[in-house]
């Protein structure tokens, strides 16, 4: 009798539980996985919705992407963009962080200002920049030249152009890194900086040997997301460059979206974004195995 | 004496920082006030760059007047957009969550596992199919291309996972011998501990909803139909707009978000660090 209560009891639990998963579960099916494979099969296609045929390509579009200098420069660019965000950034989100980690009358503001330009889209973080950048009338050439700097012609300017975009991706993304990395500092147990002010280590030593070592959890994860949304790239350049001047800006996520939604050519633009993916994918591997660590604490 | 010089640098570096962070916003919200000539006018360094000198009202006035972009409608359409999937996303993410929190029910570990993988596809891979099958279901230029498929978020489930985890199963044992359904046990005992976690959810996805960009930009050509992010990127690519116009509808969109962080701000930090520390 109660045996047979229990095993009710069991198999309404895990009734109710597929029931629970079941939305999330077909959502799912339905908008990510069957993309995905689709997506797979697509890439492998001559795809293009003008002339609405799809037949089947091979390795076509492979191969002719591995030839595609557009899509190779779009490439260096994500790359490019990526290799000067991520240490700069990460650099000054760290040493905000250390700035207002010590509590003190006033840190609150600080860490609520720095935060702010998180909260603003990209799309209008873009957008204000633009104007900011102009030539002749945006404020940061008014102040340039009011101190006696020459202007900086961001916008069209193929040489600094990515630059500009930097700037403006650094200046919004700053203050969310900083407050990971305030996590990972407040982990770091008070106990260990006042034995090594004991034992006469300087302000520098400390940061050095626990400090950077301690965080290195934080930093793997501040490092690969970093990583990840910098090579994915896309709404500043769309907004600001549309990929000029002259090509300079164009990233692989900007090269998918003109070969997909302007040139129509899906077949194509989905096998960009799977050799993009696998790119990505080796790069998290690599940073992963970099970071593996053994610091406990 | 070099302690004080040392707590004077660190101030002024901090003050230097703080400013850069503010001046662009505060320089959209202050040119969002001023006429159209006035912003031209002054192109050297001066006092009169950093406050309007006529205060005017008439770029908001412009932009939610302007029938051929309604502006308002943007707004509607971008908060309608936002508050069904979070509403949606909160009530089908914390279900599944709380299944695979607290309940026991055969393949579990496979479906967890089915579900995380599905973090790794980064959302550029399956934009073009997504698409198709916006156009195969007859949604493109429809509010359901913007809400249906963005309601599941696996990044949430995982956090919800991790917040229901510590509820004790004994409570809900105890509830289930006193007779009561799963569905009610989890809307009255479990969702009520979880309010922290869900009010750090929604906030997440309305912010993300608020900023998305590239999906509507895909699947939303129709003019009345855009959502604001989209709108204002294209105000710009009109010749002769005025910059005023511009930053009346940037300022817009953001202050009233900008405002709300400010009260909510505990949660939305929570979000992050949770994903970062844990994950």
């Amino acid at each position: 009798m109660r045996k047979s209560a229990y095993a009710a009891f069991d198999k309404q639990e895990s009734r109710a539980a597929l029931l629970f998963i079941a939305p999330a579960f077909v959502l799912l099916a339905v908008f990510i996985f069957y993309p995905m494979f689709r997506a797979l099969l697509i890439s492998f296609q001559n795809f293009n919705l003008i002339s609405a045929q799809a037949s089947f390509a091979g390795f076509a579009n492979y191969g002719k992407l591995l030839q595609d200098e557009a899509f190779g420069a779009s490439l260096w660019h994500s790359f490019y963009f990526t290799i000067i965000v991520l240490p700069v950034q990460t650099a000054i989100s760290l040493g905000l962080a250390l700035l207002v980690q010590k509590k003190f009358r006033g840190v609150g503001f600080f860490r609520t200002v720095y935060f702010l330009p998180v909260v603003v889209s990209f799309a209008i973080a873009s957008t204000v920049f633009r104007l900011i950048y102009n030539k002749d009338y945006g404020m940061l050439n008014i102040i340039l030249k009011g101190i006696g700097l020459p202007a900086l012609d961001f916008l069209s300017n193929p040489d600094i152009s990515m630059l500009g975009i930097i700037a403006l991706c650094i200046w919004r993304a700053m203050g969310f890194v900083m407050v990971i990395f305030l996590a990972g500092l407040n982990n770091i147990p008070e106990s260990l900086y006042e034995a090594a002010h004991v034992d006469g280590a300087g302000a520098w030593q400390r940061f050095f040997l626990i400090t950077l070592p301690l965080l290195k959890r934080t930093m793997a994860f501040v490092v690969i997301i970093t990583t990840m949304d910098a090579l994915k790239i896309f709404i500043p350049i769309y907004i600001t460059t549309s990929g000029g001047p002259a090509g300079s800006t164009s990233t692989v996520v900007h090269f998918i979206y003109e070969t997909a939604f302007k040139q129509m050519n899906m077949g194509y633009a989905a096998a960009a974004a799977f050799l993009f993916f696998f790119l990505v994918l080796i790069v998290s591997i690599v940073q992963l195995r970099l970071f593996r660590t053994d610091v406990e604490y | 004496m070099k302690n004080t010089a040392f707590v004077f640098l660190r101030l002024t570096a901090m003050a230097a920082i703080a400013l850069v962070s503010v001046f662009p916003i505060y320089w959209m919200v202050m040119s969002s006030f001023r006429t159209h000539e006035e912003i031209f006018k002054y192109a050297t360094l001066s006092p009169e760059l950093f406050l309007p000198v006529k205060w005017t009202l008439q770029n908001y006035r412009d932009i939610f007047l302007d029938p051929s972009k309604p502006f308002g409608r943007y707004m509607l359409n971008t908060l309608l957009v936002a508050v069904v999937v979070t509403t949606l996303g909160l009530i089908v993410n914390a279900l599944s969550a709380f299944a695979f929190a607290k309940l026991r029910f055969p393949f579990k570990r496979l479906l967890l596992t089915i579900f995380l993988s599905s973090l790794v596809i980064p959302y550029e891979v399956i934009m073009v199919p997504q698409y198709l099958l916006m156009r195969d279901f007859g949604w493109i230029n429809s509010y359901s291309a913007l809400i249906v498929p963005q309601i599941v978020w696996v990044f949430g489930i995982f956090m919800l996972i991790q917040f229901f985890s510590d509820v004790p199963r004994d409570i809900l044992e105890a509830a289930r011998i006193d007779g009561s359904g799963w569905t009610r046990i989890f809307a009255k005992i479990v969702l009520p501990t979880a309010v922290p976690a869900l009010i750090t959810l929604g906030l997440m996805t309305f912010l993300n909803q608020w900023d998305s960009f590239l999906w509507p930009l895909v699947v939303i050509n129709e003019e009345k139909k855009q959502v604001i992010q989209v709108a204002i990127s294209s105000f710009q690519s009109l010749r002769n707009i005025s910059w005023g116009k511009i930053l009346a509808a940037t300022s817009i969109s953001s202050v009233p978000i900008l405002v709300v962080f400010l009260f909510l701000q505990k949660y939305y930090v929570q979000g992050i660090t949770m994903s970062g520390v844990k994950g």
